[in-house]
């Protein structure tokens, strides 16, 4: 049942399936599916009417075959409380989750959620190797399984994964997992020109060093970051950082050919912080592009050699970013003092288009309440947007899953405007 | 062939002015219809069932294939994809008769991107001339099945085919960014691309694997990885299989993840032995083969770890490959190993399994014993670090007798993989080989829901019927029936 906030908290999967089962032959309320909270801003907002329906009881490890190297957990499982559970048997999953504290897994592998370290790791689809939902009529589904390698029937996981919980409440997912680094090392440059960076960049691509991460900061995500980790980071207009991890000898043996690699290519000063002086900088790395006060929040990706240009026109135009260098994934927040929806656009417009000229793609992740409608969340459609709505149609016909968030919504706008032109 | 009538079996020949169309569409040279030619294409490496298409189109560009695709439409044919028909699950096997369409003339490189670590290629380029074109540039396209030299990259992305490194690299799921898709209804469907991390959905997550029931992918972005700084290459020689099986789940279980950990049994080393004479020791009843990799100040580390957890393990000997050429001559006798098979018997089916890591050793007694108990030799040579096991069952294929017992033993292996919490098939795919299985790994539920997913791509059932789901086509394609539904084709 509903408590008095209008939420639902199941305390098991069946009593989920069942309450969503009756919700659809019954009252037929749309449904939001919520975990830790930290990233229902994305996409267009819930429809009010929703019934939250929250994984927070569902926080069982249901399995951890640690010498097998995976993990099966319920949808609410924390993401922190499944990485120190993992670091007992000195494994992890190397997916940087924002907020993992409050995070749950669930709503990670939803939103498809990831930080510095896709670089050296990939992303939450890499991990997931078996799913189970719940459809929003209540059927329980799963797909996939627990072994590392498996190709019998189509690969949910993979069309769960980012799926915005619009197309089936996640309830539990297996994941494979990694042995944990015993040591790791960040390096921190400055740089004057992108020019240079881009270089720098360039030779990277083929150093001896195989760093697992590869960070490009403006000004004000390096101000944040410095104060936040509270090490003196090199002061610049651009600041790089590359991390590495493994052994300790691997880790010195890394440090010392990239901090020369970083000072041949232009950068006049190198910090490096090693092991336990790196954890904050890692989690404020991850937690940034969740952008605080922020009215609007962007994400762009494009291909990983344009990171910089894209980098240098984002903070010409005010905004602070922070890109995952070597993946071409950038985050970008809007000034506070951006007043309105029409201004937000004025900023957003050429960046979006700069992404599109990159091969890629610029979404807005976050934006005031009522701003939504002037800015195009999702920037123009894409050639596969009609096949994604046909796939929410079949999971979802009547549209009570998350209705009017996801990318669908999008299509329905635009044919909808097409039709009042007509 | 130019008959409209439906055939006595009840398969829908292909009219003549279909082949007209296409004769015009493509030119003589890209159809072959002749009984006799046809032949060749009855059936992939799965050989147990046989069905030959009525016809075989040869593409050169996407729009052939969407014209094809259309035109198959509005005659109600069914059409499926082949690439270079190295299927172990009859994934190409044309149920239902229809069109067959090969896109082994679709094979050029379209471009590499080293900086931006991709190469986009058409779906009939070998796998293996990939890797020859990358040479010399620090880059890779990592998955490399057993198969890659004749293997299609369009069939790899179909099938999500793994290989001996993709134990630490990934499957190609992993390494695939972008598709361009003709749709079963002939629109041309491009999804993902160069950058990673669009918004939306993984549609190439989903399309890869899906067995060519979701489409024809005429074009493929794949993902280049870095050549490794360095790597040792390690021969464990142990006088029981269950030595080797523990030795393996020993080094995993310590977290050690080398680039590829592959197990050959005695059989297998006996007929490699003869095939390449690599000097293997005829008497070891099991050699595992391990490569680490990562960069040189680590990987000797990394080695001596695992020589140590081998010999723990009651290894006899391990050695090392000292030179280039043993490495490359090892490399050839594991991936070149079921050419050898020829040696010990007239026929075999690859079987393809998955247990926990854990559960290897218990699985490879199961199926000593399941070989013992039905008369059938097998013989094992496998991507052990996965889990994914092919025990590879001789017989005969004049036999009937045989065949009925090679399918018991197999049904029974893969049967007790689901009981170890497992799967029946770990990159060789569902096909039409193992539908059956599906209801016993997944609920209705499950099934339904992966068939609506289907409805999304494929309404018509039309594109590649009668494989993967174990339910009929969909609404229009009741007509089409398999030939030989599953095992009764060999009884
Ligand atoms: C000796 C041997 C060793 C093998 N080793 C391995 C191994 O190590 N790992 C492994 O994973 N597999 C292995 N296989 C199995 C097989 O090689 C793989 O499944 C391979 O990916 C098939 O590629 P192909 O080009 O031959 O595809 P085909 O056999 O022609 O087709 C396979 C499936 O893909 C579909 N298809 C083909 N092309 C397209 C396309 N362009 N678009 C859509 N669908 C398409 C077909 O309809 C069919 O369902 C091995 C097979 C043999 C014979």
């Amino acid at each position: 049942m509903p408590d008095n906030t209008g939420e639902m908290v199941p305390a098991t999967i069946p009593e989920l399936g069942r309450w969503l089962a009756a919700n659809a032959k019954g009252d037929r309320r749309p449904v939001l599916p919520v975990g830790g909270r930290t990233s229902l801003g994305f996409g267009m907002p819930a429809d009010p009417a929703s019934v939250e329906v929250a994984t927070s009881r569902l926080d069982r490890v249901v399995d951890y075959p640690a010498r097998d190297m995976t993990v099966t957990v319920e949808a609410g499982c924390r993401v922190s409380a499944i990485q120190e559970a993992l670091k007992m048997e000195g494994q992890r999953l190397p997916v940087d989750v924002p907020l993992a504290h409050r995070a749950t897994i669930g709503g990670a592998v939803a939103s498809d959620a990831g930080g510095p370290r896709r670089f050296g790791f990939g992303t939450l689809r890499d991990y997931v190797i078996g799913i189970r939902c719940a459809t929003v009529d209540g059927r329980l589904f799963k797909a996939g399984g627990r072994v590392v390698k498996n190709v019998a029937g189509y690969d949910l996981c993979k069309l769960m994964v980012g799926s915005g919980g619009s197309l089936a409440f996640v309830t539990e997912v297996t994941l494979k997992l990694k042995p944990l680094p015993t040591s790791s090392a960040m390096g921190w440059a400055c740089f004057d020109s992108g020019d240079t960076v881009s270089d720098l960049l360039g030779d990277l691509s083929t150093s001896r060093a195989r760093p697992v991460a590869i960070e490009l900061l403006g000004p004000k995500a390096a101000r944040q970051l410095t104060a936040e980790s509270r090490q003196a980071l090199p002061v610049g207009p651009l600041l790089l950082g590359v991390a590495v991890e493994g052994n300790p000898v691997e880790v010195e043996w890394q440090v010392d050919v990239l901090d020369r690699e970083l000072r041949a290519g232009g950068a006049t000063d190198v910090t490096w912080a090693r092991d336990a002086d790196t954890k904050k900088l890692w989690s404020s790395l991850t937690d940034y592009q969740l952008g605080g006060e922020s009215p609007v929040s962007i994400r762009a990706c494009l291909r990983p050699s344009r990171t910089v240009d894209f980098v240098v026109a984002a903070i010409d135009a005010g905004v602070a970013v922070q890109a995952h260098a070597g993946n071409g994934v950038i985050h970008g927040h809007l000034p506070d003092d951006t007043i309105d929806a029409t201004t937000a656009e004025e900023i957003i417009g050429p960046l979006r288009e700069l992404a599109a000229k990159s091969g890629g793609q610029l979404v807005v992740e976050r934006c005031e309440s009522g701003w939504h409608d002037a800015l195009s969340i999702w920037g123009p459609p894409r050639g596969d947007w009609p096949l994604m709505t046909s796939v929410k149609r079949q999971f979802d016909p009547d549209g009570l899953l998350s209705p009017g968030r996801g990318i669908e919504a999008a299509m329905q706008q635009l044919s909808d405007d097409g039709m009042d032109q007509q | 062939m130019a008959s409209t009538q439906p055939a006595p079996d009840g398969t829908v020949p292909v009219a003549t002015e279909l082949l007209i169309r296409f004769r015009r569409l493509l030119g003589d040279d890209g159809v072959l219809a002749a009984e006799d030619e046809l032949i060749v294409y009855e059936c992939d490496g799965y050989v147990v069932e046989k069905k030959a298409p009525d016809v075989v189109l040869f593409p050169t560009t996407t729009e052939q294939v969407s014209e094809i695709v259309r035109t198959c439409n509005e005659f109600d044919v069914p059409f499926v994809p082949r690439g270079a028909g190295t299927s172990l699950a009859g994934g190409c096997l044309p149920v239902g008769g229809g069109v067959m369409i090969s896109l082994t003339r679709m094979k050029s490189i379209l471009e590499v991107n080293l900086q931006d670590r991709y190469a986009v290629v058409q779906p009939g380029l070998v796998n293996l001339h990939l890797t020859r074109h990358l040479a010399g540039t620090g880059f890779h396209y990592a998955p490399d099945p057993s198969s890659q030299g004749a293997c299609t990259i369009g069939g790899n992305v179909a099938t999500n085919s793994g290989g001996p490194h993709t134990l630490k690299y990934g499957v190609t799921v992993n390494h695939v960014l972008g598709l361009e898709v003709v749709m079963p209804d002939g629109q041309v469907v491009e999804f993902g691309g160069v950058a990673e991390g669009l918004a939306g959905y993984d549609l190439v997550g989903l399309f890869v694997g899906s067995e060519g029931t979701f489409g024809i992918c005429t074009q493929v972005t794949v993902r280049l990885t870095r050549d490794p700084d360095a790597y040792r290459t390690l021969l464990g020689i142990f006088e029981t299989v269950g030595d080797a099986t523990q030795a393996i789940s020993q080094i995993i279980a310590a977290g050690i993840v080398p680039a590829a950990l592959e197990m050959m049994d005695q059989g297998i080393i006996e007929a490699v032995e003869a095939a390449y004479g690599f000097g293997f020791p005829l008497d070891a009843a099991a050699v595992v083969l391990i490569e680490v990799d990562g960069l040189e100040v680590a990987v000797d580390d990394e080695a001596e770890r695992i020589i140590r957890l081998c010999q723990e393990q009651g290894a006899r000997e391990v050695r090392r490959a000292e030179t280039e050429q043993q490495r490359a001559l090892l490399w050839k006798c594991r991936k070149q190993a079921f050419g050898a098979i020829g040696r010990l018997s007239p026929s075999y089916c690859t079987q393809d399994g998955v247990v926990p890591r854990t559960k290897l050793p218990e699985i490879l007694e199961f199926i000593t014993d399941a070989g013992e108990r039905h008369g059938v030799r097998i013989v094992n040579v496998f991507h052990a670090g996965d889990g994914n096991i092919h025990p590879i069952l001789l017989f005969d294929e004049r036999d009937e007798e045989q065949i009925a017992r090679v399918f018991r033993a197999s049904d029974e292996i893969l049967g007790k993989c689901i009981d170890l919490g497992g799967s029946v098939t770990g990159e060789h795919g569902i096909g039409v080989e193992k539908l059956e299985f599906m209801e016993r790994l997944f609920t209705e539920d499950d099934l339904d829901v992966m068939a609506s997913v289907r409805m999304a791509f494929n309404p018509r059932g039309s594109c590649s019927p009668g494989k993967m789901l174990p339910t009929a086509g969909a609404c229009g394609m009741e007509h089409i029936e398999r030939s030989h539904p599953g095992k009764q084709a060999a009884s």
